[in-house]
């Protein structure tokens, strides 16, 4: 079986020609199909589209690359640009996992081995689908759809069988089952038949869409009769999208907080992007999560330490770079000056970043003593040098959230004085900002701005930064997120099935194929049974038979997931001053249409 | 790829440092009012670090591209020239990309009290003193699979108790606990680690990358270190339609005669399922199955305790028990049950002791735990931390700390460390550069790790062999 026809052949082959690289010796270059990575030896230009170069070549070369694909962009070939728009910045630092490394055979719950010989005999066809199943009184409402592309990219899309990975699979869980179960003739049909590509279809929500609870938010199912044990076979790897969905969903909660206290205490949502930051990495369980889950807050804003997640957005989301951050100190490039010397600690960091923001962690000893006899007495003069651009921004880290912030915030008033904003709120000089990022959560979060603004601050004076109850303290439970078959084809006849426990309804799933749509009401649902009218589905086919067919920007997902009017003052939604302009510009935030 | 502030603290030492000396540790949190927590996780399993070595720092890490990639991710992610491509190539030049960094550390699966160091970082160069904090955040993520590791041995413990006391043997001990983590957690890479530490302690698992992970970094004299059985999932029921439940088992049973096959049996109704299909319908097919290849029914719905006692209840009226010898019902060895569902330490002490209540031996059962197993964990559950506790500048070593007035369980240790044990056996740490003296005896911390080069490795056996339960443990157990 030949690799799949594309619409314009040697695309490839031109596009390497032209850029006419030559790599060291040393360093091999892989050519990207489907995102499949192979190296690229003179037998692999037969392949007719370029989707992406993977460069492990000097920075000169990568420039030299950018200028042609620039280049090339410029001569108006829509598919290349589209390639090299996607990807000239994807082949940056080296894979994080080795994808060829990866064995998508052996990247299942063990039991799944086992399940192709257990479904109904003549069964042709197994559709499921990934909901966050509705719990009443649960805390989430609706959920960020996040992160497929990602898993499909960098799993599912391309040829993933190979005999090689089959042969491995054999031996492996011939071992681990201490009997022979695996299904080797299945996989090697996949492999004869779809070159090592999968013959499923996935369709999605877009990426970056706010679904409401209980809806259907992808499905999956095998265009191939013979395939029908491959759509749950993949339940285990897409399941894990539960983990981008509640982290771009939480980081969403916490967004609503604080556009909600900073518009009261401060008339405006500026800086509103900044004011969450990632403090995570250290605090996941692995460098992909911290990637991922660092990627998936960047959905909501563009604050972060976590580097793995903007290079996640970089490689798999063509965003350049999805986040910023600051020069900060840690507890270790304090401390090692001696306990007595915090001062020279201090206004060293002053000295090293003049022109930029500078964040100082100041709990090493005693925060209250380091505000007021420091920063407010010894180093005052340096402080009010600085300017907005440069603002000193404190870091208590430890005690309760809520308490400290309040004191230090009253001692830096005492000592550097404070003005009152356009809505009467008190902000700190412009030179001078607080971050908190201890025992940071939805709840203290909460607790501590309606805090600073029962004290009459205003919540521009603060910025946050939170770790793992951003990245880590969530699991699938914190969603209910579930996968579940509803469908079947036997014996060329289609059957809705689902189960329903007695002995915990809530885990009742739907029936038949779904569709998801905006009802007349302007609410979205999901239609159950194959009712669902096709021009109506809200579900796009993002994969089929190994290929991507949709892909997302995270800018496209940003805008996608912007807080709605009525999140950010929702006081003002029953007012009666609610004129046909402001519900128009509702529906723009919606981001509906 | 590091955190950010890492990035830019070469400009923040104190001028003239030559070392920086960090160290890693489970705090003991003295203040925590203990009773509120059903466990106390007093020790814990030093498992992982050889995972880190291997994939993320071992070897040449520093190369001309990576510096000019990360020179340019850095200048936009901070707006400004703040990395230090100075030092960087100083590393590419010197030492030909390779880390002048040593880490000493207690061998991996060996179980130590709270508050004792578990592996020293320093700088060997006195340019790169940076350095030591600059792999902070990827050695910090050490705290996953000795968390999981530890978790995962006081659930063996429970069940080494409760199996002990009513079946008079640990038969079957290994097997008693299942991973069922692998969709539940954030990743792959995730499910690799998280489920090779389970496999510290057991040999159950269905999170295949667990393996993978132990194969590639650890090694093992058998082929591989963990095994599963045939199961079925609600799909592979439910395709079936609602009316075809007992078809459905019928076939799957059938497709595995001589080996263990576990079946979701809540589809629709467990208890029916139990009395009506297992103890009915299907009876005579399960009967004659042999004690090599139980049938296995598994409930995956309802309160765990209550949904386990009344299966086994149904399943005893079915089938003929016997009393084991120590007074406790066993059903036939060809029967079988798992709870999967809503298992975590703490129901699974509350099962095993209701059923120890109403005379089951936990010969009966097995558990399956996932979420609770490889993600319900955070870096603060045995409060890990990893921190600056020594520095020299000037040519003077210099003991350093941080004491925050606000959290005294955030105070760090000083000086240089070493780990040791009393001639009465307790483990202990000593500061301030003390263990240098003879007569502490020898340095439990061992060099793993030096200029890039691992120095020192573990066999995943060896792992299992330091990790196992102590016979003075299971006596306090039985207490």
């Amino acid at each position: 079986m030949s690799p799949p026809t594309f619409a314009s052949p040697n695309v490839g082959q031109r596009l390497f020609h032209t850029c006419s690289l030559t790599p060291p010796i040393s360093t091999p270059l892989f050519l990207i199909l489907d995102d499949a990575t192979y190296p690229c030896a003179p037998s692999h230009t037969q392949y007719t589209e370029v989707i992406a170069f993977h460069y492990v070549l000097s920075w000169h070369t990568r420039k030299v690359l950018k200028r042609r694909l620039s280049r090339l962009v410029s001569r108006g070939s829509e598919r290349i640009h589209t390639g090299a728009k996607r990807h000239c910045f994807a082949f940056t630092l080296s894979s994080m996992m080795a994808a060829q490394d990866f064995n998508f055979l052996l990247a299942t719950d063990s039991y799944k081995i086992t399940h192709y010989k257990q479904y109904p005999p003549n069964i042709s066809k197994v559709y499921s689908y990934f909901e966050c199943r509705h719990k009443k009184g649960g805390q989430y409402n609706e959920v960020v759809f996040f992160g497929l592309q990602y898993l499909l990219k960098k799993y599912l899309a391309g040829r993933v069988v190979t005999e090689e990975k089959i042969q491995e699979a054999k031996v492996f869980y011939q071992m681990h089952f201490k009997q022979s179960v695996f299904d080797e003739e299945g996989w090697r049909k996949v492999l004869e038949k779809y070159d090592g590509r999968l013959p499923i279809r996935i369709k999605a929500v877009p990426e970056g869409k706010i679904i409401p609870r209980g809806n259907v938010l992808f499905t999956v199912e095998n265009t191939d009769p013979d395939f029908f044990w491959l759509t749950n076979y993949i339940e285990t790897m897409l399941l894990q999208m539960w983990y981008p969905i509640t982290v771009a969903t939480i980081s969403r909660e916490f967004k609503k907080i604080l556009a909600k206290h900073l518009k009261a205490t401060s008339g405006s949502l500026e800086g509103l992007d900044l004011k969450l930051h990632d403090f995570g990495y250290r605090g996941v369980s692995s460098q992909e999560s911290a990637a991922l889950g660092g990627a998936a807050h960047l959905v909501n804003f563009c604050s972060t330490d976590t580097v793995a997640g903007l290079l996640m957005a970089q490689r798999y989301y063509a965003c350049p770079m999805a986040g910023f951050s600051i020069p900060a100190a840690e507890h270790s490039t304090i401390i090692s000056w001696g306990k007595s010397r915090e001062k020279d600690a201090f206004e060293c960091l002053l000295d090293q970043f003049p022109s930029g923001p500078v964040a100082v962690v100041s709990d090493s000893y005693d925060i209250f003593k380091a505000c007021k006899h420091i920063w407010g007495d010894k180093l005052k003069e340096r402080v009010m040098e600085r300017s907005e651009d440069s603002a000193l921004i404190i870091r208590p880290d430890s005690g309760d959230p809520a308490e400290t912030l309040i004191e230090v915030i009253k001692i830096l008033e005492e000592c550097f004085g404070c003005s009152q904003n356009s809505v009467g709120y008190k902000v700190l000089p412009s030179y001078l900002r607080i971050i908190q990022g201890d025992g940071i959560d939805l709840n203290s979060i909460n607790e501590i701005l309606e805090k600073l603004s029962d004290e009459g601050w205003s919540a521009e004076n603060v910025f946050f930064g939170c770790g793992s109850a951003l990245l880590q303290k969530i699991n699938r439970d914190t969603l209910n997120c579930a996968f579940k078959c509803s469908y079947v084809e036997t014996n060329g006849k289609g059957m809705d099935v689902y189960k329903q426990p007695v002995t915990d309804p809530s885990k009742g799933s739907k029936r038949g194929r779904l569709c998801l749509r905006r009802n007349s009401d302007g609410f979205i649902e999901t239609v159950e049974r194959g009712a669902g009218k096709p021009h109506e589905d809200m579900l796009v086919t993002v994969f089929e038979n190994g290929a991507i067919l949709q892909e997302y920007t995270l800018d496209e997902i940003r805008k996608a997931a912007q807080l709605w009017e009525e999140d950010v003052s929702p006081s003002e939604h029953n007012k009666e001053d609610d004129t046909s302009l402001e519900i128009h510009q509702k529906h723009i935030i919606n981001g509906v249409h | 790829l590091e955190s950010n502030p890492t990035v830019t603290h070469y400009k923040q030492y104190p001028p003239n440092t030559s070392k920086v000396y960090s160290y890693f540790e489970c705090r003991e949190k003295k203040t925590e009012p203990t009773k509120l927590r059903k466990v106390k996780y007093d020790k814990t399993v030093f498992y992982g670090l050889q995972y880190i070595l291997h994939r993320y720092l071992k070897g040449q890490v520093v190369t001309r591209e990576k510096i000019q990639e990360a020179k340019e991710v850095y200048r936009e992610h901070f707006q400004d020239d703040v990395f230090n491509e100075k030092g960087w190539n100083y590393i590419l030049e010197k030492y030909n990309g390779h880390l002048p960094i040593e880490i000493k550390a207690v061998p991996e699966g060996s179980v130590i009290p709270r508050g004792n160091v578990l592996f020293t970082v320093v700088s060997t160069d006195p340019e790169c003193y940076w350095l030591t904090n600059w792999v902070e955040t990827i050695l910090v993520q050490i705290w996953y699979p000795i968390t999981v590791a530890t978790n995962s041995r006081e659930q063996k413990k429970i069940l080494a108790k409760y199996l002990m006391e009513t079946s008079g043997s640990l038969e079957g001990l290994e097997y008693k606990l299942h991973d069922f983590g692998y969709r539940g957690v954030s990743s792959q890479e995730t499910a690799g680690i998280g489920a090779s530490a389970h496999l510290v302690n057991f040999k159950g698992t269905d999170t295949v990358a667990g393996i993978c992970v132990i194969k590639k970094y650890y090694g093992t004299k058998d082929p591989v270190p963990g095994f599963s059985v045939p199961a079925a999932e609600h799909s592979t029921i439910t395709a079936w339609g609602k009316d075809h439940e007992k078809d459905a088992f019928e076939h799957i049973i059938k497709q595995f005669p001589s080996v263990p096959v576990s079946i979701v049996s809540d589809s629709y109704d467990i208890y029916n399922a139990c009395e009506k299909i297992w103890g009915e319908d299907l009876r005579g097919l399960i009967e004659m199955r042999s004690a090599d290849a139980p049938l296995v029914v598994r409930p995956d719905s309802g309160n765990p305790l209550d949904t386990v006692l009344k299966v086994l209840e149904i399943l005893g009226k079915k089938f003929p028990l016997v009393e084991n010898s120590k007074g406790y019902k066993v059903l036939p060895p060809y029967i079988r049950v798992i709870q999967g569902d809503g298992v975590d330490i703490n129901t699974l002490q509350e099962i095993v002791e209701g059923m120890k209540e109403h005379r089951w031996s936990i010969e009966n059962i097995a558990f399956g735990s996932g979420g609770a197993l490889l993600q319900k964990l955070t870096r603060d559950l045995l409060n890990c931390s990893f921190k600056c506790s020594y520095v020299v500048t000037n040519g003077l070593g210099v003991n350093v700390f941080k004491d925050p007035v606000a959290d005294p369980n955030k105070r760090s240790k000083k000086g240089r460390l070493s780990l040791h044990r009393t001639p009465s056996g307790d483990f202990v740490t000593l500061e301030e550069g003390k263990g240098d003296l003879e007569e502490y005896g020898e340095d439990l911390l061992h060099t793993v790790f030096r200029n890039g080069k691992i120095v020192k490795t573990y066999t995943f056996d060896e792992v299992r062999d330091n990790a196992k339960l102590k016979e003075s443990e299971l006596e306090d157990l039985l207490l």
